[in-house]
């Protein structure tokens, strides 16, 4: 029995389909911008996973970007495969970074401790880059080929729109699946009160795991997207400010809200782009954001959505 | 033979981190919170000593005493403002609020001198003394003294001073302290000053020896955080031996290994003291807060 606010939430699925034409109005520039907010939503959509509704302070999201972008460019420039071809060991590799994340987590380390740690990972999946000169073309970059999805040209800012927009609604839909089944009411447990999920039978080792492979997974095919738009990688695209920009986007949209993961790629990327000529504005703009949203707005502008119709609040949160 | 020469160099190198770690154990002591933005307080000591000194043409000692209050204001602000409303709350936001706060400070710095390459003028002269097979810079001698010197106050002040006592009480439970009396909100906001300052000096003694960048921040976190790591949470003396056994690690790998390693020292050292021995050297393993 399907409830009324179920047939209601399908109309989500009516705005993938409205926004087909949008590169019909757009020019080049316009367009690589939406493109990047497409690509975005993934990223977000993964680290909100971990951050917001597993409520663990794991920084690693940097490094499983970088670890899917990677990937995708190395398997393209070295082996010389079609970039769809990337999407899934991106994901994949983005998956095995998540496991490796998971393991201080899995030692009992929390809290701080773990969001130090993370950083460190993430750092050091930096300097890996750097030095592994011969694979990654160090701290010069590497450029990524061009590529097409079984003839149909990818370098097309407009044709790259289409597949991205395939890729973020099958992420969206994918997580919201997951978050609205058994692992989720888990991950919510967990967050609330890990002991307390552990005395009713939770194993929370294993949603540990899980989540943060699912995470690592749904932001390597972030970085994979990555590769595909910009065409250019290089160690400086996944540094702290990287990480700053990231957590604008899940604190901004709502933490441990999906709708807010959107929100906070479609509203949040765009500002490094208003701003790319003034080096230092970018950081300034995103600290003032989230200092504003703790203190202002701890649910995100998900939460003003969620006011405005009971249609946009999210089933996983607690409160919902 | 190159080891004396490398672990007294690596010494030097220790004290300053040992000097950022010793600031944010400073905050954590007194309000359990790790200041994921303390790097950037002691990027923020460093320009404004820049700025009284090249920029006002003060003397360099009335010029850091000037720089070391600004910082305490501004370590004062960002707790009561910032910190304050939301200590009570989980950890996420806490950590965030403090990376965020340190966001804005790294993004003025880069908007008003991210073009530019600044150097802080020593004001001793730079030279060097020969102990045996031994060189011994002026800048050597200079911070390892200036930072055994804070070593000894803040352990005068926590173990010999009634301010220890309340820093244990506020640590053990707010609650109880604030009803023996203790004012715990202006505590905290006084601890976070003087960790901001202590975090100035570090600054200050940084920008003796590298240039200004609105990004020595992030470089300074991450060394302080495995300096506090090795040495063990909430450790005064930890704090300092950790970041000296960091600086001596950091030239025997650099120079026996790879210079390569030197980078990544601090990440290695930080997973793997976590991973291994949580507590550190000398901690008390109390890092979470149930």
């Amino acid at each position: 029995m399907a409830s009324p606010r179920r047939h209601q939430r399908r109309l989500f699925w009516l705005l993938p389909l409205a926004l087909l034409p949008l590169p019909l109005f757009l020019d080049q520039y316009q367009q690589y911008v939406v493109n990047l907010m497409l690509m975005y939503v993934p990223v977000g959509v993964g680290f909100n996973v971990v951050v917001g509704n597993l409520g663990q302070l794991a920084f690693s999201n940097v490094a499983f970007f970088g670890v899917g972008a990677y990937t995708a460019g190395i398997l393209m420039a070295k082996l010389g495969l079609p970039w769809w071809a990337t999407v899934p060991p991106a994901g994949v590799m983005g998956a095995l970074a998540g496991c490796a994340a998971s393991v201080p987590a899995l030692r009992g380390v929390r809290s701080f401790a773990l969001a130090i740690m993370t950083l460190a990972f993430g750092e050091l999946m930096r300097w890996t880059y750097i030095r592994s000169e011969w694979l990654t073309g160090g701290s010069m970059g590497m450029a990524v080929p061009a590529s097409d999805l079984l003839g149909w040209r990818l370098d097309l800012e407009a044709h790259k729109f289409y597949v991205f927009l395939v890729l973020a609604t099958a992420v969206v839909i994918a997580t919201d699946r997951l978050l609205r089944s058994r692992v989720g009411r888990a991950f919510m447990a967990i967050k609330d009160n890990e002991t307390a999920a552990a005395a009713m039978g939770v194993a929370t080792g294993r949603y540990y795991v899980l989540g943060l492979a699912w995470s690592g997974f749904v932001v390597g095919i972030g970085g994979a997207m990555y590769a595909l738009l910009v065409g250019h990688l290089s160690p400086d695209s996944f540094n702290l400010i990287e990480l700053i920009l990231e957590f604008a986007i899940i604190m901004v949209g709502g933490l441990g809200s999906l709708v807010g993961s959107v929100l906070g790629a479609l509203v949040i990327t765009a500002t490094p782009e208003i701003f790319a000529n003034f080096p230092g504005f970018e950081e300034l703009i995103f600290g003032l954001l989230i200092v504003l949203v703790i203190l202002v707005l701890p649910r995100g502008l998900a939460s003003l959505l969620a006011r405005l119709h009971p249609l946009f609040r999210d089933r996983y949160l607690e409160d919902a | 033979m190159m080891l004396p020469q490398l672990v007294v160099s690596g010494i030097s190198t220790g004290m300053l981190y040992a000097v950022v770690a010793l600031s944010m154990t400073v905050v954590y002591k007194a309000t359990t919170v790790v200041n994921f933005g303390h790097g950037d307080l002691v990027m923020a000591g460093a320009y404004a000593a820049f700025v009284f000194t090249a920029g006002l043409g003060l003397p360099f000692v009335p010029g850091l005493v000037l720089a070391l209050g600004v910082l305490f204001l501004m370590g004062l602000v960002i707790e009561r403002a910032l910190i304050a409303p939301i200590l009570a709350g989980p950890h996420l936001a806490l950590a965030m609020m403090a990376l965020a706060a340190g966001n804005v400070l790294r993004g003025a710095a880069r908007l008003e001198w991210g073009r530019e390459t600044l150097m802080l003028a020593r004001p001793y002269p730079q030279t060097a003394f020969l102990l045996g097979p031994v060189v011994l810079t002026m800048d050597d001698i200079v911070i390892t003294g200036v930072v055994t010197l804070l070593l000894l106050v803040l352990f005068a002040v926590f173990h010999l001073s009634p301010v220890g006592k309340i820093v244990q009480a506020v640590f053990q439970s707010q609650r109880g302290a604030a009803l023996v009396g203790i004012n715990v909100s202006a505590f905290h906001g006084t601890m976070w000053g003087t960790g901001a300052a202590l975090g100035a000096v570090g600054g200050a003694l940084l920008a003796l020896n590298t240039a200004l960048t609105p990004d020595m921040g992030a470089w300074t976190l991450v060394r302080g955080f495995a300096a506090m790591t090795l040495g063990g949470f909430g450790s005064l003396y930890g704090a300092v031996l950790g970041g000296v056994l960091l600086g001596i690690m950091e030239k025997l790998l650099g120079f026996y290994v790879s210079t390569a390693f030197i980078d990544i020292t601090a990440y290695v050292v930080t997973i793997a003291v976590l991973l291994v021995r949580p507590r550190g050297l000398f901690g008390s393993g109390a890092l979470r807060r149930v």
